[in-house]
């Protein structure tokens, strides 16, 4: 589900960006996360859990990994993907991926 | 002596005006809105060594009030138009401020803010967020530009501090307002308890003494 992982440009975190357009149901998604990670918070726009890490998790996909270890941050957002994958959470959309919206390549 | 509310944020801008009020002799009271989980754990961090270091070069003792503010952007997000998110944000931390204010006896609020740095800070925002407290609002950056404010804080040591890794709060909308209407504000907020809200972070808040910094 995701194919980039990239320091943000405050170097306090990793984004990692989906492969594919996505729309999440946040709501579900909570729903779903709930029985692997702590709700920390759920703003509508955004869910943030905590599991290995703290992650927010953005309505288009992307995930915000509160780290600066890398090899912890791919782990982590593998572990959401999986969560997620194949729920009604998740809608694939037509178009390019998301790549580059928040952070510095 | 004078004494004001200082917002301090981990950012660059807020250092440098308390340092510049310190400097002309005002009590300094500092307030930090914590932002998390929005932002992360290093910002607080950032912000205390920043007082910290303030004490340090000052040498004035400074008070500090942590502040929970993410239960307030969780209100904001899920009920107001995202696009006057930072406008809810900062009228919140101005009447937060205001209280604190009354309790420690300070005669103001001072803050970093500049003319135009952020979507926040456009001339029309300023008004909006003015218009929330009775207090007066010492801004001594707001014409400055940021190669200006980076210089004093490079000569008071707060600039290595301030850019030291932290996350930027991640609930700010993509397109957020610069040209915001009091009125269009006012009836967003209406929509939630503002005076809820503000027990809620004036409840859940802490204070630092100088000496545990």
């Amino acid at each position: 589900m995701y194919s980039l992982l990239k320091p943000c440009k405050t170097t306090a975190a990793i984004e990692a960006i989906p492969r594919e357009r996505l729309a999440l149901n946040l709501d579900l998604c909570e729903e779903i996360l709930k029985k692997n990670c702590t709700i920390v918070a759920n703003a509508g726009v955004m869910l943030i859990v905590n599991d290995r890490c703290e992650v927010s998790i953005h309505r288009d996909g992307r995930l915000i990994l509160k780290t600066d270890a890398a090899g912890l941050a791919e782990e982590q957002a593998s572990r959401i993907a999986g969560w997620l994958a194949g729920s009604a959470a998740v809608r694939k959309q037509t178009g390019s991926g998301n790549a580059g919206q928040h952070c510095r390549k | 002596m004078s004494k004001l509310v200082c917002l301090v944020s981990g950012g660059i801008d807020s250092p440098v005006a308390a340092y510049m009020m310190i400097r002309r002799g005002v009590e300094i009271v500092a307030v930090h809105m914590d932002n998390r989980p929005f932002t992360d754990d290093k910002n607080l961090d950032k912000a205390l060594l920043l007082v910290r270091h303030l004490q340090e070069v000052t040498n004035s003792p400074i008070k500090t009030y942590v502040v929970p503010h993410g239960p307030n952007h969780v209100t904001f997000a899920r009920n107001c138009n995202r696009h006057l998110h930072c406008l809810f944000c900062r009228r919140m931390m101005f009447r937060v401020a205001e209280r604190i204010a009354e309790r420690e006896g300070a005669v103001g609020i001072l803050t970093g803010e500049s003319m135009g740095q952020v979507a926040s800070q456009t001339v029309q925002n300023l008004t909006v967020v003015t218009q929330v407290t009775k207090l007066p609002l010492i801004r001594p950056l707001i014409g400055m530009d940021k190669q200006e404010i980076i210089e004093i804080a490079r000569k008071i040591g707060t600039y290595e501090i301030s850019i030291l890794p932290g996350l930027c709060c991640t609930i700010v909308p993509k397109q957020p307002s610069t040209a915001a209407k009091l009125a269009d504000v006012i009836g967003e907020e209406e929509k939630v308890d503002i005076d809820a809200l503000v027990e809620k972070s004036l409840e859940g808040m802490y204070v630092l003494a100088p000496e545990t910094l």
